[in-house]
């Protein structure tokens, strides 16, 4: 510490230590009786150098120099500091994502001793007809089938047996989404997502309520009184404040609700990719949801074979996810094994795993790693190009002073301290880079947000993602500035200060250097080109997907009156009297309505026959109203469309696909025949009609055999929302105001969600194919705007080295053309050297994105053959400008030039 | 002055910490001329090794300096030990016949 401050006092009173030494030494001379030291300067230096501050003091110096240098080469600096901040900005606002969505931890308390309880067996597949092939008979979502099948949902008496075997976890905890719930509060309505949690839930998590208290475990039980927590944002948006949220009465689903607390503002609940509005406790739902398999909603508690509940806990101390694994599975096994039936079900049951649960859910990570880890690549690509131009650039400039590098080192420089000084100048220009990078990034992380369409994803520029930017510079700083100035520091003295001219001089291995720097910026350009060439392509694929129906002047949305509080008896003649409502508006010129939209559909397999066949599990089922077909524009092949006459109490009928005509009875004419269904909705139905193919649950999926059934014949119990499609002239959106000002007038608790144009909802199902086709296309030519830069300023360069030589073909008779086409086959070189590495490298590459592409292969030759045309024309663009300077050489002039 | 052997790394420190325990206050050129004296002119100290060295002992604290008249009427700075200077010291000397002792190991006739 001491040291510090005699530095301190060392560095303000400078220059009279320094007036001191310089005695001191002069006094040593004098009594050594010598006249002078050999280099006293040196001497001056070195004992200077003790108090290192000199360290800071050149570092001043030098800076001061770097910038008087960027000063004076403006468009340099500018053309530099701008492809980097682009390319770091790129790579900061990827990386922000990959931070907020895969290395962020769950804001609660000690996220590290969180774990998540899975399972997987071999192979789970659900089947509602015959004989179940494992325990799982049903589960809420999805198995993740990549090896095997992965899942997070356990039934609830797997919850209480792990809440038992409290020996390795503490705080198993557990909850639910409940999906979008209808909330009203005094009058108003809309929706909010929520989800149902375990008494002990907010305990284990271990966070503290912004207001009120947070659930408890007395509130989760049958019976208890209906209280609810609620979401700061919500709190804000609703009672204006978390405070006045406290102690207030909402409508969930038409149930009444007290709020008993507010949750912190940052705490999301356990999935990052949600944001749930409403916690409720896991009990309540016996008020609110009803029960698929019978036996009311208090059977889901009972039953092992319904697969819903998903899980988290605590390791107790010391404990490890093995050790917690070890433990815990074999008791889950013997649990498992108690409820097979039979032997195949005791083949394959679920076993256990514990995963580290600091992150919260996974499924954001696994939904969006592949695409940010391709995304990361693209943009790392990018800046290597722009570390390659700048290099590129630096390089010719290091030529330029290589007599100015001579003549220091002729005088003394250590060569090290001169390449200290050119790498201050690169790492001051790539920091004016990162800076301005920050600028690019928080732009960028705004344009990816509204691409990837997450409303729950808040990257931001926080520290962590900063110091990635700041480190990025300083590595590019490095990276394009050493190599510059090891050669210009590298050189010979002799021919160096010999030169009278700069660029005189002919060295290969130097062009070589920059040659090889074009080389390796055409080969990545090529890589992001075949890149976006591929996802262009796939978007275009997509979008010319046959729909079978038009996809133009239809508005969508959905109304839940259900949830409102409509019961069996009027929620069919309510959803009829809308549709009515609606058709009266002005320019609407039809409307129907269905249980889901074709696309947004996901779909259950209901198994549907024809009498006498084995149920087909892969059909597809959509309950539709009057005129659906005539207002989606669905040809009817055979037969007529659902009409205003299919009432309940009239006969059953149906309206089956093309496909499910074809599969089902070949050539026969389907209509009069008749169809069974099992599950849920158990009859007998007439086919009435044959529909042309439509596409049912997106645009990626093979398209199933689909069968079409009346709403109003459905059973009422399964027709709880409905998605309304109107068919306006103009654009659908002028309707919206409409629209709710009709279903206001109807029933004010029953809010419009989902709102949006067919179009917009399709373009939804391929949000994440448009961003790439965007982003890729401006990298492709952000890439190759870099590359052209390069390539000109190399060609340039070896035009103005070959003046004199080029002024002499002339004056030997050489034509104008022949010296542009010289010029230019020295760019064609380049360009096809970069094309040979380029193509097996993005054929090779192109491998790791196949499953981001559609309609295609890989190795599509459409897209390779577009993006080499694209690079070799560009090349040639590029190229020409110094060709043609190069042609309009004079010869006199030129041969004088030295 | 061919013969004379440069000052073995590291002891330089240790010579002109013993040299201002053995003869008081002294400036740069007199603590020179004392090694070179002592060592029987075998060891040169190099004015590009001394007054680096000075420096970096005032920075660590190890020494003082004191501007003085010296012999020849002229402003002298004069170099004096510390109380950390000596610590110093004595912890060199034991690095250094540690060092020394195992090296005459290793060299000793077997």
């Amino acid at each position: 510490m001491d040291d510090f401050f005699r530095r301190l006092r060392f560095y303000f009173r400078r220059r009279q230590f320094e007036a001191e030494l310089q005695e001191e030494l002069e006094q040593h001379a004098a009594l050594s009786g010598r006249p002078k030291f050999g280099n006293l300067t040196l001497l001056k230096e070195d004992s200077r150098a003790m108090w290192t501050w000199t360290f800071w003091e050149q570092l001043g110096q030098d800076l001061r120099y770097a910038l008087r240098t960027m000063g004076n080469n403006k468009a340099f600096t500018a053309l530099a500091a701008m492809s980097l901040a682009l390319g770091i900005g790129a790579n900061t606002a990827i990386y922000s994502f990959m931070d907020s969505i895969m290395l962020r931890s769950l804001p609660v308390k000690d996220p590290q001793s969180l774990v998540l309880l899975k399972w997987h067996t071999r192979a789970v597949t659900f089947s509602r007809g015959g004989q179940p092939a494992t325990v799982v008979y049903a589960m809420i979502g999805s198995v993740d089938s990549k090896a095997g099948s992965e899942a997070g949902k356990f039934p609830f008496p797997a919850f209480e047996l792990f809440q038992k075997n409290d020996s390795v976890l503490s705080n198993v905890f557990g909850f639910r989404k409940t999906g979008q719930l209808n909330i009203s509060i005094k009058g108003q309505a809309d929706v909010a997502g929520g989800e149902y949690v375990s008494g002990n839930y907010f305990g284990g998590l271990g966070i503290p309520p912004a207001a009120g208290r947070l659930l408890i475990p007395d509130d989760d039980r049958a019976g208890a009184p209906a209280v609810a927590v609620v979401s700061l944002a919500f709190s804000q948006a609703w009672f204006g404040g978390d405070r006045n949220a406290v102690g207030a009465s909402i409508l969930v689903n038409n149930v009444p609700f007290t709020v008993v607390g507010v949750t912190p503002r940052e705490f999301f609940g356990v999935d990052p990719g949600e944001a749930p509005d409403v916690y409720l406790p896991m009990h309540a739902n016996l008020m609110i949801d009803d029960y698929p398999f019978g036996g009311g909603p208090a059977a889901m508690y009972l039953d092992e074979h319904f697969y819903w509940i998903e899980m988290m806990a605590r390791l107790r101390p010391g404990i490890g996810l093995a050790q917690a694994q070890a433990t815990l599975a074999p008791p889950f096994h013997q649990w498992e094994e108690s409820t097979a039936r039979d032997d195949q079900q005791r083949a394959d049951l679920p076993a256990l795993m514990v995963q580290p649960g600091g992150g919260g859910l996974d499924a954001l990570r696994r939904r969006y790693s592949k695409p940010l880890y391709v995304l990361m690549t693209l943009v790392g690509l990018i800046l290597a190009i722009a570390c390659a131009n700048i290099a590129n650039l630096l390089l010719s400039r290091a030529r330029a002073r290589r007599r100015e590098m001579a003549i220091r080192l002729s005088m003394g420089a250590a060569r090290s301290r001169l390449v200290r000084q050119l790498l201050t100048e690169s790492i001051l220009l790539a920091s004016l880079g990162g800076i301005l990078g920050l600028v690019v990034a928080k732009w960028s992380i705004r344009f990816l947000t509204v691409l990837l369409e997450e409303d729950y994803l808040h990257p931001s520029l926080d520290w962590r993602v900063m110091s990635v930017a700041a480190a990025l510079s300083l590595l590019t700083g490095v990276l394009f500035g050493l190599a510059p100035a090891l050669q210009s520091t590298g050189a010979e003295l002799m021919p160096a200060l010999k030169e009278v001219r700069t660029g005189a001089v002919r060295s290969r291995s130097r062009v070589s250097l920059s040659q090889a720097l074009v080389v390796s910026q055409i080969t990545l350009s090529l890589l992001l080109l075949v890149a976006a060439g591929l996802f262009v392509r796939t978007l275009s694929n997509l979008q010319s997907v046959e729909l079978g129906f038009n996809r133009n002047n239809l508005l969508l949305f959905r109304l839940n009156a259900r949830q409102a509080g409509h019961g069996d008896a009027d929620i069919a003649s309510f959803y009829t009297d809308l549709q009515n409502r609606f058709s009266a508006i002005p320019g609407v010129r039809s409307v129907s309505l269905s249980n889901v939209s074709l696309i947004g559909a996901a779909g259950t397999g209901t198994p549907i026959n024809v009498p006498g066949t084995p149920p087909d599990l892969s059909t597809r089922l959509l309950y539709v109203g009057p005129a659906y077909f005539s207002t989606m524009q669905i040809p009817i092949l055979l037969g007529r469309e659902i009409e205003e006459r299919d009432l309940p109490g009239s006969p059953a009928v149906a309206v089956v696909s093309e496909q499910f005509a074809r599969k089902n009875f070949a050539n026969e004419d389907p209509v009069g025949r008749h169809l069974t269904m099992a599950g849920r909705d158990p009859r007998d139905m007439e086919i009435v009609g044959v529909a042309r193919e439509a596409r049912y649950g997106g645009l990626k999926r093979e398209a199933p055999p689909v069968v079409y059934i009346p709403y109003r014949q459905g059973s009422q119990k399964l027709v709880a929302g409905v998605t309304y499609e109107l068919r306006t002239s103009g654009d659908p959106l002028a309707f919206v105001n409409a629209v709710r000002e009709i279903v206001h007038q109807a029933d004010a608790r029953v809010p419009v969600t989902s709102l949006k144009t067919q179009t917009a909802q399709i373009n939804d199902t391929i949000s994440q194919e448009i961003a790439f086709a965007k982003l890729c296309t401006s990298f492709g030519v952000l890439a190759l705007a870099i590359a052209c830069v390069g390539l000109y300023g190399t060609i340039s360069y070896s035009v103005a080295r070959r003046t004199n030589e080029i002024g002499i073909r002339m004056a030997l008779g050489a034509r104008r053309g022949g010296v542009i086409w010289m010029i230019l086959q020295q760019v064609f070189v380049l360009t096809i050297a970069g094309l040979a590495i380029g193509l097996p490298a993005a054929l090779a590459a192109s491998k790791f994105v196949e499953s981001f592409l559609f309609g295609m292969k890989p190795n599509d030759p459409l897209a390779i053959t577009a993006a080499v045309a694209v690079l070799i024309a560009a090349a040639v663009v590029a190229g020409y400008a110094p060709a043609r300077r190069a042609s309009k050489i004079d010869p006199m002039v030129a041969v004088r030039h030295e | 002055m061919g013969e004379r052997t440069e000052i073995p790394p590291g002891t330089l420190y240790m010579l002109i910490l013993k040299t201002l325990l053995r003869i008081g206050p002294m400036h740069g050129y007199g603590i020179a001329q004392h090694i070179q004296q002592i060592s029987k002119e075998v060891l040169q100290v190099e004015e590009g090794s001394l007054y680096p060295a000075l420096q970096r002992m005032l920075i660590k604290g190890w020494v003082i300096g004191e501007w003085r008249q010296s012999e020849n009427n002229r402003r002298a700075r004069f170099y004096s030990l510390t109380p950390k200077g000596r610590k110093q010291l004595a912890a060199e000397i034991a690095e250094f016949e540690k060092v020394t002792e195992a090296i005459t190991r290793v060299i000793q006739p077997a």
